[in-house]
């Protein structure tokens, strides 16, 4: 057996995040989760972080400041120290056994978003976090062990985050820190990997286009 | 903005002009380097690796001597500032990126008064967090790059949601004093970054530069460049390909 070989998303995504200029904080929250916890993507923004600190370097000058380094060492006291805010943050218990990644964790306090865990299909549970324009949702998915998804393929594209557990599309594994990126021209297959419950975080533009008519019909109380 | 496309089209002129000076002194530079590496192990062969000989004077350009000290004083002044609250440290730390991440906000469009706010701000969490710096890891400018970006998104999540700034950034745990030796290399890598930005193709830079000074987003730039989105994210590839071979060298 070859040995795992995480799961990254395209390059244009760790410029984007390396940058600050992801479009929506929901797509921040996602990318941030995935560079915390997948070793690969934190080497490929490290290497990106070196560039804006070398780009800033090389910006001019400009004019000169209205304040002074004193004005602001006046503001500061010497011993305040700055606390995470997720610091002190007890977690919805709708998240129990979930090691979650600190930019959730603190997103989730921030937002004071409610978790709550709904029907999605058989062994299939989701918990919205976040809906934009256009059918956009941040969601957390809950799969029993050893559930299939339907063949299926996608209205818009779909950014999927592994936090606990695995699931196959085909022969390949995403565990937890990898991200599968699907367009709306590729067909799945998913199967949970028996061993154990998988949860995903995921960002979806667009409905699942599901072969099956009857699954079709179904979607219309799902609302994924 | 004026200065900024002033030096854009100073540097492209001088791109083009080197490129040429290179191709003159080809021939030159090749029967140089043969005869050097047949007669000497060479101490850097990433280096000679990374730059075609065309380009060669063009890396000169942006290497000078004087930015080598000035990133490793930046460092160690950082560590500094983190180890003993040296206020003194913290003034010369001041002094040299306080305009320089104005300047970044200003070319991320924020208002002047703004730019001063946030500013102030990303210092303030300089002087703050600095404990947490470590200069084994990363260059100060780098450091600072990443308080700044964090900052500038965290400003807009607050104009979105109306809710308090996020203060929450990588590890606030203090580290150890570094030693000598790690100040200098990462302060070095961080202008072999400079270097490697240069050996871009031209299009490649521009898609890297556009996403950092204009904070655009990949499909934003394609829309700016009126290029398919599939254009944009190869060009992005090849050029992270080609920098994540150079920053590797730096490991």
């Amino acid at each position: 057996m070859t040995p795992h070989r995480g799961h990254v998303l395209d390059d244009a995504w760790y410029l984007d995040f390396a940058a600050g200029s992801l479009a929506s904080e929901a797509e921040a929250v996602l990318v941030r989760s995935h560079v915390e916890l997948n070793e690969e993507a934190e080497q490929r923004v490290a290497g990106l972080d070196r560039i804006g600190g070398a780009l800033l370097e090389r910006l001019p000058v400009g004019e000169p400041l209205t304040f002074s380094a004193e004005d602001l060492l006046a503001l500061a006291a010497d011993d305040d120290i700055v606390e995470s805010k997720s610091a002190g943050f007890d977690l919805p218990s709708e998240l129990d056994g979930i090691d979650l990644p600190d930019a959730l964790k603190t997103y989730l306090a921030e937002t004071g978003v409610r978790v709550k865990w709904e029907f999605l299909g058989p062994g299939l549970r989701k918990a919205i976090l976040w809906r934009g324009e256009g059918d956009t949702n941040l969601w957390l998915l809950k799969a029993e062990p050893g559930v299939a998804i339907p063949h299926h393929g996608h209205n818009g594209s779909e950014l999927t985050l592994v936090l606990k557990g695995s699931f196959w599309d085909g022969d390949q594994e995403y565990r937890r820190g990898d991200v599968e990126e699907a367009h709306p021209d590729v067909e799945h297959d998913i199967r949970i990997d028996p061993s154990g419950v998988c949860v995903c975080l995921a960002l979806t533009h667009g409905k699942l286009r599901f072969a099956n008519p009857l699954l079709r019909a179904f979607q219309v109380f799902t609302g994924i | 903005m004026e200065l900024r496309s002033e030096a854009a089209d100073g540097s492209h002129g001088a791109v083009l002009k080197m490129i040429v000076c290179g191709v003159i002194r080809f021939t030159a530079v090749i029967v140089r380097r043969s005869m050097y590496a047949a007669t000497h192990i060479s101490h850097r062969p990433a280096r000679s690796r990374i730059f075609d000989p065309g380009r060669g004077r063009m890396t000169d350009l942006t290497d000078r001597p004087v930015l080598s000290t000035e990133g490793r004083e930046m460092s160690r002044l950082l560590a500094r500032v983190g180890q003993t609250r040296d206020r003194a440290a913290f003034r010369a730390v001041f002094d040299h990126f306080a305009p320089r991440i104005r300047a970044f906000l200003l070319q991320r469009r924020l208002t002047s008064a703004l730019a001063d706010d946030l500013t102030q701000d990303v210092m303030l969490a300089v002087w703050r967090r600095a404990a947490s710096f470590d200069p084994s890891k990363a260059a100060a400018s780098t450091w600072i790059y990443t308080i700044a970006r964090n900052q500038h998104i965290d400003h807009f999540r607050k104009v979105q949601r109306a809710s308090r700034m996020d203060e929450t950034d990588p590890s606030l745990q203090p580290v150890p004093p570094p030693a000598a030796d790690d100040l200098c290399e990462q302060a070095e890598a961080a202008e072999t970054v400079g270097k490697a930005l240069e050996a871009l193709s031209p299009d490649q830079r521009q898609v890297v530069e556009m996403a950092f000074t204009e904070g655009l987003s990949h499909s934003e730039i394609a829309e700016r460049l009126n290029l398919p989105l599939g254009t944009v994210k190869s060009r992005i590839r090849l050029a992270m390909g080609k920098l994540k071979t150079t920053l590797g060298d730096l490991e």
